[in-house]
């Protein structure tokens, strides 16, 4: 994928905007309702976002650290998706029709553990600060700066990739939220 | 006794005639970030913190246990939305009152407003101390300094909130406890 870095950012940045905007309107339900779950083992809407929380805890700060190594450049560039990136980014971004449920590392799964309002404002509290990172990224190489990611250390994306993901992967469970909103039979 | 003393102890002694009493359950906020703090509270039993939420974490600032004077300070100063939460850390009784009443309590006499300007004295000099805790590089001397202003934090406070209050994981906390 080759895409303009501000095309790119554009439709990242309004995904995010999407995104921030459902789990403001979430966080109108009382902390009960949004604790409530179908079966034990799957996950609450508190749950989904603190899964978000965990995520962005690693990511924006390394996202950070690479756009900060580099000085910005005005000249609007290209990003070129990487074969690995991509593949991360197709394999979790929502796709219209198909809904594959996937499975989580242990140290981002939120199981179980007591969760308040809190939660949902630092979810909104990263959402700001991505937003602004995702401004900043037009102006710097999305392709040559790379960052770690969570699973592995054998593999680094390059920047637009991981913000991508990042964006996307966020979507995807707010989509699950906003679905378990609907599903929960709380009055 | 200092005019200082004197009117912390009428603000006390007025906290516990007029002041209504308020309980909360653990995990209960007080005030959240983004609320105006209207009151001064005075905590009669259990424990109350207030924090910063940030994109990674809850960062305590102050503690509140049995005895304690305590709300969102500059919030309540300057009539502007809290940046803090306060949350009740366990099953807590607060007595509760307004701003306007402590201004009553404050302007009554002369007495009592110098009383209160030396309290303010003392509050800006805990904060210089606070500032002075956040430079110390070594944990040991932050728990060294916060224990020697404040001894029995421990049976009040929970280990993971000073940790947080002290910067450091709850790990390393109880490491140098220990040693």
């Amino acid at each position: 994928m080759k895409i303009k870095n501000s095309l790119l950012i554009e439709e990242l940045l309004a995904t995010t905007a999407w995104s921030t905007h459902a789990v403001e309107k979430l966080k109108e339900l009382g902390v009960d309702q949004l604790n409530t779950k179908s079966n034990p083992t799957e996950w609450s809407v508190l749950e989904c976002i603190e899964h978000l929380n965990l995520y962005g805890s690693f990511y924006l700060p390394v996202i950070e650290q690479a756009m900060l190594s580099q000085k910005p450049d005005k000249t609007a560039g290209l990003f070129k998706s990487g074969f690995i990136g991509d593949y991360f980014v197709n394999m979790i971004r929502v796709k219209p029709g198909k809904n594959k449920k996937m499975s989580t590392t242990r140290d981002k799964n939120p199981l179980g553990s007591v969760l308040t309002l809190t939660t949902v404002d630092r979810f909104l509290k990263q959402q700001q600060l991505l937003k602004t990172l995702l401004e900043q990224a037009s102006y710097v190489d999305m392709t040559k700066l790379k960052t770690p990611i969570s699973i592995t250390k054998m593999v680094r994306l390059r920047l637009g990739d991981t913000l991508r993901f990042m964006v996307y992967h966020i979507e995807r469970h707010v989509i699950q939220a906003e679905r378990i909103k609907r599903n929960s039979k709380y009055i | 006794m200092t005019s200082e003393q004197t009117f912390t102890l009428n603000l006390i002694n007025s906290l516990k005639t007029v002041g209504s009493k308020r309980t909360y359950s653990k995990g209960d906020f007080i005030l959240k970030e983004g609320e105006v703090e209207r009151n001064l509270y005075y905590v009669e039993s259990g424990a109350i913190r207030v924090f910063l939420l940030s994109e990674y974490e809850e960062q305590s600032i102050r503690f509140g246990f049995a005895g304690s004077v305590i709300n969102s300070l500059s919030s309540f100063f300057k009539g502007s939305p809290s940046e803090f939460y306060v949350e009740a850390i366990r099953k807590t009784t607060l007595l509760v009152i307004a701003k306007e009443k402590v201004q009553e309590i404050v302007n009554q006499d002369i007495e009592s407003l110098i009383g209160y300007n030396q309290l303010l004295e003392t509050v800006i000099s805990q904060q210089m101390e606070r500032e002075v805790d956040l430079l110390t590089v070594s944990p040991t001397e932050r728990l060294k300094r916060v224990l020697e202003r404040s001894p029995n934090l421990f049976q009040h406070i929970p280990l993971k909130y000073i940790a947080s209050y002290l910067r450091m994981t709850p790990e390393t906390l109880s490491r140098i406890r220990n040693s």
